[in-house]
């Protein structure tokens, strides 16, 4: 497995545990009770995130110097590419459901809680893509 | 995934200039093991800046590592 592979691996699990902890949330949102708690999770949620990235980056990079500074090469370049095209669908699509949940939404927090599930969800299959990309090529 | 309509003659390559690696020539190449990998085995083509490199680090012409299938672009009428 190369490093990239092994790095999209650690993101799509840190995003889907960083999600988890955050949507396990949602609850509270749709009854429109989001104070400062919120804020604070919106907070611990992205420092948590951030340090499995360096964490897991660092142990990558130390188990295998030469892999973690290779650059990226044409293929996966191109990987990368394809799998944000179709992470940016996802993203467009998600957009549009905020677009009709902001005409029926009790209130404004659920908009943006379903924007923020649409970036998280086209995350997930921007990594996830990436990872079938590498494996199993295009 | 599917097959690109371009051979090559890479693992026969590596065999005639003592069992080069995948990795040894990737890293002559400037890719990763994974992308030999992939174009050796027909999944992946190459732009022609690699195709080129490829050809120089076994010291031979580009035509001698690739080849369309039947020695036609597909769909060429011949």
């Amino acid at each position: 497995m190369s490093f990239r592979e092994k790095s999209a691996w650690v993101t799509l699990i840190a995003i889907l545990l960083v999600s988890l902890l955050f949507f396990t949330h949602g609850p509270r949102v749709f009854a429109g009770r989001v104070g400062a708690w919120e804020l604070h999770l919106v907070a611990i949620c992205i420092a948590a995130f951030l340090v499995i990235e360096v964490v897991a980056h660092v142990v990558l990079y130390w188990r295998n110097p030469k892999d973690a500074r290779t650059p990226k090469d044409e293929r996966e370049q191109l990987a990368d590419l394809k799998a944000t095209r179709l992470a940016a669908y996802v993203f467009v699509l998600g957009s549009f459901v905020a677009i009709l949940a902001s005409v029926h939404a009790p209130n404004a927090a659920i908009v943006g809680f379903v924007v923020l599930a649409a970036f998280v969800i086209a995350e997930v299959v921007n990594y996830a893509a990436r990872i079938i990309y590498y494996r199993r090529g295009f | 995934m599917t097959k690109t309509a371009i051979t090559n003659k890479i693992r026969r390559l590596r065999f005639d200039h003592g069992e080069m690696t995948q990795q040894e020539l990737a890293e002559r190449v400037g890719v990763t093991r994974q992308t030999v990998n992939a174009i050796e085995a027909g999944k992946y083509s190459p732009s022609l800046e690699v195709a080129f490199r490829i050809a120089v680090a076994f010291g031979v012409g580009i035509e001698e590592v690739f080849a369309f299938e039947n020695g036609d672009p597909p769909g060429s009428k011949s």
